[in-house]
């Protein structure tokens, strides 16, 4: 890898047509500078996105990229990381994507720990399809297709990643570039699965989970002094139905990702030119 | 026709009928002796009515036939379920002992033999079935000593004393019937011979393809019956620097397999029809992101749930035509055990030359029978490795666009694009599920839609052109009629030919391992007066397609009990086809 990677380098020439001010732009900026700053180079960078606004950060970015299947890039990216211990693997979705129809993905990617980062552009809304309820929309908010509220309570997505044995999660704000980008730098120099959820606002769809609610109502935990280390004081931020916080919440210091548990090593994409040597004692143990 | 012995033992599920079946095919095939086994079994782990069937000769054998020489009965339920196929000169194996009383025809030879109190004698009761092995090496004058070495393999793990014991089972059992009966009127003799054979089944054979072709990452959903594929992968692919993960479901499984393969691993997933339903969400992106994958579908009987541990070949149409949107892709289904070896080495070549999908399709009957074959029939050094257009670093240069971006989707001749993988310097891309220009961006501008559309499909045309796309051959060429059957009929129609041939029947067979490309028949079929497509499944979706293919009918066997076709039966159904023609004329 070069010393000499900029963050500009991870930026492709195709404009984004977020709409403007959206939280995607801070949240892709900040994610393009972690990579940077923590050593990686496109080359040898692989970017899998989803489906819906954040899906298409595959294409403003610049590396080895896959925008998949709704609801499927934490598979996807599961696999490449499995089959190459070598390259930087980086998860970008939003909340359907990874909250809803990738729901069931999320929480094993979580138990499986494998070295990876995991970046949730979470606006509370769907905002491609104009608009419609998403997983963490608040039980009271009316869409055209919720005319009085989802009624049923958002999903907490850092208590389902808690209670699936996660070894690092986050929270970061779009708009505070600065430790958003200090957060997912954390969350890709964590040796395990690093899960940061970003409250990225929709400017468009959503009135209520706006910049000035989170400007007015986040909390840092670096102020609080908690230590991410504390799994006790963990649990209680993230169960805190009152405050919204931001940093990160829970990092287990003795993560052993997936790698290390299973002995996944090798760069897999290097085979010889016909079949293994011993290929033969393959055909013998039948006898 | 060889002289073939069919055996069997029977019994619930969670008796252990699978691992004795095993075992005795071992020692047969120990002893020089083909082997091939079938299994009736239910989908519970215990209960149930369950047998493991050995054909065995010292000819090759590659069916099933309606007939059964001796049968080990655990239950009744086990002689009920057989009679069709017991005949006067059939010995029954059964513990006088137990306490269900065994109800057996009178014609034929009641063995019993106190399997229990034997092997309590021997050290425990669980190896009762192997007395029932020594019985049935009395019976059937095989020496006792063949199976020492496949109680070796199988207990060898357990320690020298669970070996010794259930040699020591074997021999009680042998004795007892020594002793206490005179079978010589059964008049069975087993010969055998200096060969050496291997003995497994389809999916076990898949699965030395996959590591014989490199692949190194495997992500699969447990299902009947494509499980053993993954469970023989398990243990052995770490050898080689690769994994085997089970991924949370058959979604997660064939995307982690295509990221895999996206990182340059060759890479496999395998399912069974439910499985490949959850799987056809993602057949579009593999197609259109031009990712080499290997998708394998173990055909089970369907629709839904079906009868899983059921045989039918329903899935053709599925892997043929399912996922929305038009999709490049091959379809290979081998035709025996020992093709399910080759092609799998074969899908994945394609995969990597052409950059596309390719759906290994097998069926439950090849995946579950163990057959044997010489060890010559899977030599090592006829495996070919092609990767196609992996490029490296230095040829990463040639295919970049004039501000210096990789072209992972250039539109080529041949339809097939350069690929570069992680690692490449200068390769970085994207790809995507959107449609896209050369460079992996979105795009919805006609021309260039159109472009990739038919750059895609360009890939078939080449592969057409560039590779071998024939048929197996059987019976005589120059016969006025024609067989045609794919997958795991192949079999029991060559063994027709036998039983077609002794009625003075004359036919040319023909089995299809490529179901797309596929070779044209139209030449073979007009040259024929009639011809009959042979499958397992009710609406003959084979049959549809040589319909297309040759613009003609065709007349069709189809079978869809949910249990494979027998020689002889296929004979007599052969025959029937052919005779209403004659009586039509």
């Amino acid at each position: 890898m070069s010393s000499d990677v900029r963050f500009t380098d991870f930026k492709s020439d195709k404009q984004p047509t977020w709409c403007p001010g959206c939280g995607d732009f801070g949240t892709m900026n900040g994610m393009m500078k972690a990579l940077a700053e923590t050593g990686n180079d496109p080359d040898n960078t692989f970017v899998v996105a989803g489906i819906g606004c954040s899906g298409k950060i595959g294409t403003y970015m610049h590396s080895y990229a896959l925008h998949g299947v709704h609801g499927r890039a934490l598979p996807v990216g599961q696999g490449v990381k499995m089959s190459r211990p070598d390259v930087e693997v980086m998860v970008a979705g939003g909340d359907g994507d990874g909250y809803s129809i990738g729901a069931g993905h999320f929480v094993h990617a979580v138990r499986r720990n494998v070295d990876m980062s995991y970046v949730v552009m979470d606006n509370r809304i769907y905002g491609l399809t104009k608009g419609q309820a998403s997983p963490t929309s608040r039980s009271d908010f009316e869409t055209s297709t919720t005319p009085e509220g989802p009624k049923q309570p958002p999903v907490n997505p850092l208590a389902l990643a808690l209670a699936s044995g996660a070894t690092f999660i986050a929270q970061s704000f779009a708009s505070d570039a600065l430790r958003h980008q200090e957060i997912v730098e954390a969350a890709i120099e964590h040796d395990g699965f690093g899960f940061v959820n970003v409250f990225s606002p929709c400017v468009t769809f959503n009135d209520v989970d706006t910049y000035d609610y989170f400007r007015d109502t986040l909390v840092d935990l670096d102020e609080e002094g908690h230590d991410p280390n504390d799994y006790e004081a963990a649990k209680q931020v993230i169960l805190d139905g009152e405050k919204e916080y931001q940093g990160v919440m829970y990092q287990d210091e003795n993560s052993v990702p997936y790698h290390e548990q299973h002995g996944v090593t090798e760069d897999m994409s290097e085979i010889p030119d016909g079949a293994p040597e011993d290929a033969m004692d393959l055909v013998r143990e039948f006898y | 026709m060889a002289e073939d012995l069919n055996w069997a033992i029977g019994g619930e599920a969670g008796d252990g009928i699978d691992s004795t079946g095993k075992i005795f095919a071992q020692a047969l095939s120990r002893a020089g002796r083909h082997v091939f086994t079938s299994k009736d079994f239910a989908s519970r782990i215990r209960g149930g009515y369950t047998a493991y069937k050995i054909r065995t000769s010292v000819d090759e054998v590659q069916s099933v036939v309606d007939r059964l020489d001796i049968l080990v009965a655990l239950t009744q339920r086990t002689i009920d379920e057989n009679l069709d196929e017991l005949h006067e000169g059939s010995a029954i194996i059964y513990d006088g002992e137990r306490s269900w009383e065994a109800n057996i025809p009178e014609e034929m030879t009641a063995v019993d033999v106190p399997l229990k109190s034997l092997a309590e004698e021997a050290g425990g009761a669980i190896m009762r079935n192997v007395v029932a092995l020594g019985a049935a090496c009395e019976i059937t004058g095989f020496d006792v000593a063949y199976l020492d070495e496949s109680l070796e393999k199988r207990f060898g793990g357990k320690g020298s004393k669970i070996v010794e014991n259930n040699k020591a089972a074997a021999r009680l059992g042998q004795e007892y019937v020594q002793e206490n009966y005179d079978l010589s009127h059964l008049e069975y003799d087993l010969e055998t011979t200096d060969a050496d054979y291997v003995l497994l089944n389809g999916d076990e054979a898949i699965g030395m393809g996959a590591l014989a072709a490199g692949c190194r990452f495997y992500a699969g959903y447990p299902i009947t019956p494509a499980t053993n594929v993954m469970e023989y992968l398990t243990g052995r692919i770490e050898e080689y620097g690769g994994h085997v993960v089970q991924a949370e479901d058959e979604l997660s499984a064939i995307n982690m397999a295509l990221g895999a393969a996206r990182a340059g691993a060759r890479s496999m997933t395998a399912t069974s029809g439910p499985g490949i339903d959850l799987m056809a969400e993602t057949f579009g992106l593999v197609a259109t992101s031009e990712t080499p994958l290997v998708i394998v579908d173990v055909m089970r009987s369907g629709p839904s749930t079906g009868m899983p541990t059921k045989q039918e070949q329903g899935d053709l149409n599925m892997t043929l035509y399912g996922g929305h949107g038009e999709i490049p892709r091959f379809v290979v289904a081998p035709t025996t055990i020992s093709e399910c070896f080759w092609k799998t080495v074969e899908a994945f070549n394609y995969a990597e030359k052409y950059q596309t999908p390719v759906y290994l399709v097998a069926d439950l009957a090849l995946a579950v029978t163990e057959q044997t074959f010489p060890p010559e029939a899977f030599d090592m050094d006829d495996v070919e490795i092609d990767r196609g257009k992996l490029v490296d670093d230095d040829e990463v240069d040639e295919w970049l666009d004039s501000q210096g971006r990789f072209r992972a989707h250039a539109i080529t001749d041949d339809g097939v694009s350069p690929r570069a993988i992680p690692g490449t310097i200068d390769g970085a891309h994207m790809s995507t599920g959107l449609e896209h220009d050369e460079l992996g961006r979105r795009t919805e501008d006609q021309d260039e839609r159109v472009q990739q559309v038919d750059k895609r499909n360009r890939k078939v045309e080449t592969a057409k052109e560039r590779e071998e796309w024939d048929y197996r051959e059987f019976g005589n060429a120059d016969a006025d009629n024609l067989v045609v059957s794919w997958g795991s009929n192949e079999g029991a129609l060559v063994e027709a030919l036998d039983y077609l041939e002794e009625d003075g029947i004359d036919v040319r067979v023909i089995s299809v391992p490529y179901i797309f490309p596929r070779p044209d028949l139209t030449e073979e079929i007009e040259a024929s007066e009639e011809t009959i497509v042979v499958e397992c499944n009710a609406t003959g979706q084979f049959a549809d397609v040589i319909e297309h293919d040759a613009l003609t009918r065709v007349k069709r066997i189809n079978k869809y009990t949910g249990v494979r076709f027998k020689a002889d039966e296929l004979a007599a159904e052969i025959t029937e086809k052919l005779t209403e023609e004659v009586s039509a004329q």
